[in-house]
């Protein structure tokens, strides 16, 4: 290699290929003097302060300091991540325990039921097919119908009252009567 | 494209406890967990005791100020270990991050509980213990035990001081917590990972044993490869630097035999066999390659507190250096400990001659003493090439004459035209 090319190598040039030596700082229009001259020293002239992050994020000098105010310390960043999980985790252990204790109240209840009424264990594990069902569906029309298809067979009923402290406000309905059940 | 400051937001420099991202733990050299392998010869030169706490700023001229960033603490860190110890502290003051306060009280609650759980938990264990031997039910003892144990861990895993000193090389190896930190670290943050790829990648798995679990952290250390300044080659002393698993090695390198750094994680002494083989010996007989042997050392006797590296100056069959030869191409080499059958028995294994070495059938050989890679153990491999110091170890070591492999020389198809006169 000629000894130019191998100054060339040797020389370290700058990443930045075009570089203005001189700074244009952004203008604040306090003295309007002419709008034209003010126009050709914006064209001229325009702002290359390069200290701001670029918008479309191919220059990001703000970064670190963001990260560093976020979190000035990885160590605290674990701690509190461990910290969180933990918490996290004991939740989950308590309502797991709890759907735990509930399943098991309500196995109990349905072995109880299968000591006590055979009959009425089965009828109470009956699977629903919903084809069977959807041809008596069919034939019904209009409120009967509506009724039908919006009561989900084996899902707790829509009377279903929850235990209260108090009785309630309207009393006791007497004159309730439920709704045709389809079969 | 980052410009990472180094300096502290200047809310934050009001704090004196506050550190910066100088407290993140500083790069693998000097985090691991037992300290980085001495040279040979020269003691460690130990920096100051650690009771300077911040250096002065080397440069606070106004002049150098606007040459060099401000840097009022030191960006490498002294090295911490178990001779030179620190304490833990907090890397925030209370007070600054309320979620950082919150979750410290949080942790140590949670670790007073299961401390609390634990000493239960054992009491039971040794109320069971002490009942006659055939009312005690050894699966829920063993599931008890067991429970414990993880308990332990639980108990103290979260807290930072704990973890803090587990990546700064001051782990209490006595204690489940450190082991289970340590062990955790090697086996997830990358070093068994790259081990394992290695060995799978130029297929040592096959070639030496079908399987190869490892348990125990291998490191091995050669002296450094030979300085391409010529004059300095006699005249510099070879620090030691440490292999990683499946590089190549100059035969200069491993003319003597390495240290074996490890880190054990079980208490209790079992003892292992070292063998150290080269997959790609050339067998040019059946135009295929096989195994030779370099070196072995059965019964050696490893726990967590064995002494690091393993003390071995004379071993059962002596240390052959590697010599890939000439017109190969490049030969592996793995270093394997494997888990003797019964972990305190001794095996006799008798030495092997020099001839032996060539064609040692590594399967049948741990089949025989009953030595298994699934079990455990450690594993370590590298690669090496033809170069002038494999004729010397020829000359010197294996006294033989040094072989050239090749292609058989092609017949030339012409040379009854060469000799006949072209032109009449």
């Amino acid at each position: 290699m000629s000894s130019s090319l191998l100054n060339l190598r040797d020389a370290r040039l700058p990443l930045r290929v075009a570089q203005a030596s001189v700074r244009y700082a952004g203008r604040v229009e306090t003295n309007i003097g002419d709008p034209k001259l003010s126009l050709i020293r914006r064209i001229l002239y325009p702002s290359n302060m390069r200290s701001k992050p670029s918008p479309t994020g191919t220059w990001r000098p703000n970064v670190g300091w963001r990260l560093q105010r976020a979190i000035p310390s990885v160590q605290a960043h674990e701690t509190i991540e461990r910290a969180w999980r933990l918490h996290e985790r004991h939740l989950r252990k308590v309502r797991q325990a709890e759907l735990e204790r509930k399943y098991q109240c309500m196995w109990k209840a349905m072995e109880t039921l299968r000591e006590l009424d055979p009959a009425l264990y089965a009828e109470a594990n009956k699977q629903e097919d919903p084809r069977e069902r959807s041809e008596t569906v069919a034939k019904l029309k209009g409120l009967d119908r509506k009724v039908a298809e919006s009561r989900v067979r084996g899902l707790f009923p829509r009377e279903l009252r929850l235990p209260t402290d108090t009785p309630p406000r309207d009393g006791w309905n007497y004159d309730w009567k439920p709704l045709p059940q389809y079969d | 494209m980052l410009a990472l400051r180094r300096n502290l937001p200047r809310a934050c420099l009001r704090f004196p406890g506050v550190r910066g991202n100088a407290d993140v733990a500083p790069s693998e050299s000097v985090s691991s967990s037992l300290p980085p392998p001495p040279p040979p010869t020269a003691a460690p030169k130990l920096p100051p005791a650690p009771t300077k706490d911040e250096p002065a700023p080397e440069k606070s001229t106004p002049q150098a100020r606007g040459r060099q960033r401000r840097r009022p603490w030191p960006s490498v860190r002294p090295s911490i270990s178990l001779e030179r110890p620190r304490e833990w502290n907090r890397p925030l003051a209370p007070g600054v991050l309320p979620a950082y306060d919150l979750a410290l009280e949080y942790i140590q609650e949670d670790s007073k509980n299961l401390k609390r759980e634990v000493e239960e938990l054992r009491g039971k264990i040794e109320a069971a213990e002490s009942l006659p031997e055939d009312k005690q039910d050894m699966e829920a003892l063993r599931k008890m035990r067991a429970k414990a144990d993880i308990l332990e861990i639980q108990s103290e895993i979260n807290l930072p001081d704990v973890r803090w000193k587990a990546r700064n090389g001051l782990a209490d190896m006595n204690k489940l917590v450190y082991r289970r930190l340590i062990e955790q670290r090697w086996r997830e943050e990358g070093a068994l990972d790259l081990l394992m790829e290695r060995i799978h990648q130029m297929k040592v798995v096959p070639d030496l044993l079908a399987e190869l679990h490892p348990s125990i952290d291998l490191r091995i250390n050669f002296p450094e490869p030979p300085p391409e300044d010529i004059y300095k080659r006699t005249r510099v002393k070879r620090k030691f630097e440490k292999v990683q698993p499946g590089v190549f090695l100059k035969p200069e390198q491993t003319w003597r035999q390495p240290f074996l750094y490890t880190t054990v994680f079980h208490l209790d002494t079992r003892l292992y066999t070292l063998l150290m083989v080269d997959l790609d010996a050339p067998d040019p007989a059946n135009q295929t390659f096989q195994t030779y042997l370099h070196w072995m050392q059965p019964n050696i006797a490893l726990n967590t507190f064995s002494p690091s590296p393993i003390p071995l100056t004379t071993t059962h069959t002596r240390w052959i250096p590697p010599h890939p030869q000439r017109g190969t191409p490049y030969h592996r080499y793995a270093l394997v400990l494997l888990p003797q059958a019964h972990p305190t028995e001794r095996i006799s294994v008798p030495v092997p001659t020099d001839e032996e070495r060539l064609g040692f059938d590594v399967r049948a050989f741990c089949e025989r003493y009953g030595l298994d890679g699934s079990k455990g153990g450690g594993a370590h491999m590298w690669r090496e090439v033809w170069d002038e110091t494999v004729s010397k170890i020829y000359r010197d070591v294996l006294k033989t004459e040094e072989p050239r492999y090749g292609r058989p020389p092609k017949g030339d198809p012409y040379a009854q035209i060469k000799s006949t006169p072209k032109y009449l």
